[in-house]
């Protein structure tokens, strides 16, 4: 469960598992090309994904494919919610997010 | 045609090979993994019908043939939700014995975008994933889930009409 922490403790990484979730299947070069570092840079956070067991790579002839596993993140919310409070966690949150919405406010 | 898309779901569960295949092709019993529905088929070879059915018989959510059948590696079958009226999808289970135990992955593949489908797919890949691992590992599914199952349960006679069993005889193809 570290290695699930510490690989979603970075706003670049989480940025980068949003890319994948969208686009199931995409290439290494089809994140790199949202971020302003080096390739090899993107390679180390997606080595730390893949090493969380958050980003599954398949190999498809040449091409590798990347995909998001939500797995880890489901174990954790398992872990720490029953149906009950997941309920009411579940109205707090709507209700943030229908304030929210009307001040246009992004979280990072 | 309609824009397909593919979902992975992956989990290390730390038990035999063979037991990990035993639990996740059971027929006749009820799956918890499988939001408590029994599987019913005509044979674990390509070309058999399968049904997931709920305990008492009497409704059928998801519909399909098998396409491969290799234990205790891989599980092939095509896939659709008696409710809604979308194209199947095909699901792909893959046992890969690795230091440890089991690498076990879920594919949905061939999912049609933007549908009621898809969104039960992305959702049912990790339930899938999770409650097999604490299944075969613990012998029952976490307690969350267990409360999660028992409401499944008691929603059953709400089932849509299209859903009963009759709609959907093993004996005729999908």
């Amino acid at each position: 469960m570290d290695a699930v922490f510490l690989a979603l403790s970075s706003q670049t990484r989480r940025k980068m598992l949003d890319l994948i979730q969208d686009m199931p299947g995409c290439s290494v070069g089809d994140v790199a090309k949202y971020f302003d570092c080096s390739r090899i840079m993107v390679m180390k956070h997606l080595d730390t994904l893949t090493a969380a067991d958050l980003l599954i790579s398949r190999k498809v002839g040449r091409r590798r494919e990347l995909f998001f596993n939500a797995v880890p993140i489901q174990m954790i919310h398992d872990r720490w919610t029953t149906e009950y409070s997941r309920f009411w966690a579940t109205r707090a949150i709507d209700l943030k997010h229908m304030l929210e919405s009307r001040q246009q406010k992004v979280d990072p | 045609m309609t824009e397909v898309t593919q979902q992975i779901s992956r989990v290390l569960i730390k038990a035999p090979i063979q037991d990990v295949w035993n639990a996740l092709t059971k027929e006749g019993e009820v799956l918890p993994f499988f939001f408590g529905s029994v599987m019913h088929t005509t044979g674990l070879k390509p070309g058999a019908q399968l049904r997931m059915r709920t305990p008492n018989g009497k409704f059928t959510g998801v519909v399909g043939e098998i396409l491969e059948c290799n234990p205790p590696y891989r599980f092939v079958h095509t896939f659709r939700f008696t409710n809604f009226d979308d194209p199947p999808c095909v699901v792909i289970y893959e046992l890969k014995e690795v230091e440890g135990g089991v690498e076990f992955t879920l594919i949905s593949d061939k999912v049609p975008v933007g549908t009621k489908t898809e969104k039960n797919m992305a959702q049912g890949g990790p339930f899938i994933t999770g409650v097999l691992k604490s299944l075969v590992e613990t012998g029952r599914p976490s307690l969350g889930k267990r409360m999660l199952l028992c409401m499944i349960s008691l929603m059953g006679p709400l089932s849509p009409a299209r859903c009963r069993s009759e709609h959907w005889p093993l004996d005729r193809k999908v």
